[in-house]
C-alpha cells in the first residue's frame, strides 16, 4: 500500500466551543499506481482527508502513512523536504501565480530544493511539450486559457517527479469539454504509474472509467452503501 | 537604577527569557509524563506539535540570554560613570555583593545555555525525535539558573547607589595589598604564561590527533583541556596580557581592554576565547547522543566541526594574546 490511513481523526479547534470533528476514524488504503476519488458533498471531510494524506497537517489521532511512513508527523524541516519529494498538488482554483510566466510558474517548486537554472528549464520544457503548450512558455500566466492554465498546474504538480498527486475538486471550475480532457491526462499519469487521489463530487470525475474506486464520505467518515 | 537604558534592556531582556522559560518548563513536565514515540494518540501528537514551537522558542531565549552577558557587562561598564571611585566595569560589578556574582552566574550560564541549545540542534536533525525527552529533562535545571540570573541581576541594579564608594581595577587585580579587595594575587607571570603557552600547545595536538582518527578518550580529554584552559585563560588575561594591552605594567584588568581607548582589543579576545571554549568542550558532549537513532553521522559531523572551529579560535585568541607582549619583545617598549 502507498497510502495507508488507520482510524483517522481530525478535530479542529479541539476544547474549545467552535470545535468540529472533520474526519471520525477513517480507515483507507490506496495502492501505488491506482486512481481513488473521495467523493461526497461539501464540508463531509474530502479536503481535510486529502489535506492529511497530503501532509498538510497531522491527524489528531491515528496513523496516516505514505509507504509506510507517518511523514505529516516528522519534524518540520523533513516533512518539507519530504512533502516536496513525494506529492503533487493540483489546486481548485489552480493557485497559479498570474504576473510570473507559465515557465516560472511550471519551475516554482523546484527553486527551494536548490536545482540549477539549466536543469528547471530542461524539466520544465519536456511538461510543457507533453501538455502541449510550449508555444505559451514565456506568457504570463494570466494571460492564458483557463484549459492552458489547468495543463499548467498539472506540469507544475509533476515537475519533480513525485509519485502521488492530490488533486481536490480539480474540476469545479472547468466545463465540460476541459473536465474530460483533464481526466484523460490523469488517465495517462496513472497509465505512467502515479497513484492520484482526487477529491471531487463531479460525476465527471468518479464515473470516470480510469477511477479504480471511489470512496464515499459523509459527514467525516466513509460512507459504506 | 532601574530608569536607565541598561538596566531597562537587561531587565526587558531577563523578563521575556522567564516568561518563555516558564511556559517551556509546563511543556517539559508534559514531556515527561506523557511522551511516547510511536504512538498514535492525540497526546503524543499534540506533543509533537507543541514542542516544535516550544523548543525553538526556548532556544531563542537561552541564545538571547548568551548575548545578555555582553550586554551586562558593558552597562556595568556604563554604570561606573556614576559611582565614586569606579573607573570600569570592575568597579561597577563591586559596587555592591551581586555584582561579581551574577557576571558569573552569565559567564558559565553561556555553557549551560549553550549546551541545551546544542542538544536541540541536534535533535531536530534526526526525523525520530531522538532527544526529546533528555532535553526536556536537561531543561529543568536551567530553570533556576535563569531565574538565579535574574534575580542577582535585579539586585545588583538595585543596589547601585551613586554614593557608594568602590575600588578601581588597579586596586582590585593590582598587586598591592593595601585596602580593597584584592581578587587574583600571588601567580607568578613566568608560571602562567609557560602554563598558558603549554596548555595551547597541548590543545592542538590533542585537535589535531582527534581530526587524524577520533577517539572517545581523546574527545573527553580536549573537552576537559578547554574547561581548565578557559578558567585559565581569565586569569592571564587579567593578570599578563592585559597589562602588556595597556602598556602599564601596574594596570591589570580584564574589563578595562573592552574600551574604545584600547580599540576594543578584548571584544577581539573574548570573542575568540569564550566560542572557542564552548565548542572544545562540546566535542566530547556532543558524542554522548551518538547512539541515538538518526543521530551517528550527526554527530560524527559536529564534532569534527567543533574541534576544527576551536583549533581556528584557539589560533585566533593565541595570535591576539600574544600580539602585545610580542610587540614588546620586538619593539624593546611601547614603540
Amino acid at each position: 500500500m502507498l497510502i495507508e490511513l488507520s482510524g483517522v481523526s481530525k478535530i479542529y479547534n479541539q476544547g474549545r466551543a467552535n470545535e468540529v470533528r472533520a474526519l471520525s476514524e477513517i480507515d483507507l488504503t490506496v495502492e501505488q499506481g491506482s486512481m481513488v476519488c473521495l467523493k461526497g458533498p461539501s464540508g463531509s471531510g474530502k479536503s481535510t482527508l486529502l489535506a492529511i494524506i497530503g501532509c498538510i497537517f497531522p491527524p489528531t489521532s491515528g496513523r496516516a502513512a505514505i509507504a509506510g511512513r507517518q511523514l505529516a508527523r516528522l519534524p518540520d524541516r523533513f516533512l518539507t523536504l519530504h512533502r516536496r519529494e513525494t506529492i503533487g498538488f493540483i489546486f481548485q482554483r489552480f493557485n497559479i501565480l498570474p504576473e510570473l510566466t507559465v515557465l516560472e510558474n511550471i519551475t516554482l517548486p523546484l527553486l527551494p530544493l536548490g536545482v540549477p537554472p539549466k536543469e528547471r528549464r530542461h524539466r520544465a520544457q519536456e511538461l510543457l511539450e507533453r501538455f502541449g503548450i510550449t508555444h505559451r512558455a514565456l506568457f504570463p500566466a494570466g494571460q492564458i486559457s483557463g484549459g492552458e492554465l489547468q495543463r499548467v498546474a498539472i506540469a507544475r504538480a509533476l515537475i519533480n517527479n513525485q509519485p502521488i498527486i492530490l488533486a481536490d475538486e480539480p474540476t469545479a471550475h472547468l466545463d465540460t469539454a476541459l473536465s474530460r480532457e483533464f481526466m484523460a491526462i490523469m488517465q495517462q499519469l496513472k497509465t505512467a504509474g502515479k497513484t492520484i487521489v482526487i477529491a471531487s463530487h463531479d460525476p465527471m470525475v468518479f464515473e470516470h472509467p480510469a477511477i479504480d474506486r471511489t470512496v464515499v464520505i459523509k459527514d467525516g467518515s466513509i460512507h459504506v452503501p | 537604577m532601574f530608569l536607565n537604558p541598561w538596566s531597562l534592556a537587561l531587565s526587558l531582556c531577563s523578563l521575556v527569557v522567564l516568561l518563555l522559560g516558564a511556559v517551556a518548563g509546563k511543556t517539559a513536565v508534559r514531556v515527561l509524563r506523557f511522551w511516547e514515540p510511536g504512538s498514535d494518540s492525540t497526546q503524543q501528537i499534540r506533543l509533537e506539535n507543541e514542542i516544535w514551537l516550544s523548543s525553538t522558542l526556548v532556544a531563542y531565549g537561552l541564545g538571547f540570554q548568551i548575548i545578555t552577558l555582553i550586554l551586562f557587562v558593558l552597562a556595568a561598564d556604563e554604570f561606573c560613570q556614576v559611582i565614586v571611585g569606579a573607573m570600569c566595569a570592575t568597579g561597577a560589578l563591586l559596587a555592591n555583593p551581586y555584582g561579581m556574582p551574577a557576571l558569573l552566574v552569565k559567564l558559565f550560564g553561556v555553557f549551560f545555555y549553550g549546551f541545551w541549545i546544542l542538544l536541540h540542534q541536534l535533535d531536530i536533525r534526526s526525523e525520530h525525535y531522538p532527544l526529546v525527552r533528555i532535553k526536556y529533562l536537561a531543561l529543568l535545571p536551567l530553570l533556576p539558573l535563569l531565574l538565579l540570573d535574574a534575580t542577582l541581576q535585579t539586585l545588583y541594579i538595585a543596589g547601585i547607589k551613586p554614593d557608594i564608594i568602590t575600588s578601581c581595577c588597579a586596586v582590585v587585580f593590582g598587586e598591592s595589598t593595601g585596602g580593597g579587595t584584592n581578587l587574583i594575587t600571588g601567580y607568578s607571570q613566568q608560571g602562567l604564561l609557560t602554563a598558558f603557552t603549554g596548555s595551547i600547545l597541548g590543545l592542538m595536538v590533542v585537535g589535531w590527533g582527534l581530526l587524524r582518527r577520533w577517539q572517545a578518550w581523546l574527545a573527553g580529554v580536549y573537552t576537559l583541556g578547554w574547561l581548565w584552559f578557559f578558567g585559565l585563560s581569565l586569569v592571564v588575561i587579567t593578570t599578563v596580557i592585559s597589562s602588556y594591552v595597556y602598556a602599564m605594567p601596574y594596570h591589570k584588568c580584564p574589563f578595562c581592554i573592552l574600551k574604545p581607548e584600547y580599540d576594543y582589543f578584548g571584544f577581539g579576545l573574548y570573542g575568540a576565547l569564550i566560542p572557542a571554549a564552548f565548542f572544545g568542550a562540546s566535542a566530547a558532549i556532543a558524542g554522548l547522543a551518538r547512539g541515538r537513532a538518526g543521530l551517528a553521522g550527526v554527530v560524527d559531523r559536529y564534532q569534527r566541526l567543533t574541534v576544527q572551529l576551536s583549533l581556528i579560535l584557539l589560533v585566533i585568541f593565541s595570535g591576539l594574546s600574544f600580539y602585545h607582549y610580542l610587540k614588546y619583545l620586538i619593539s624593546g617598549g611601547e614603540g
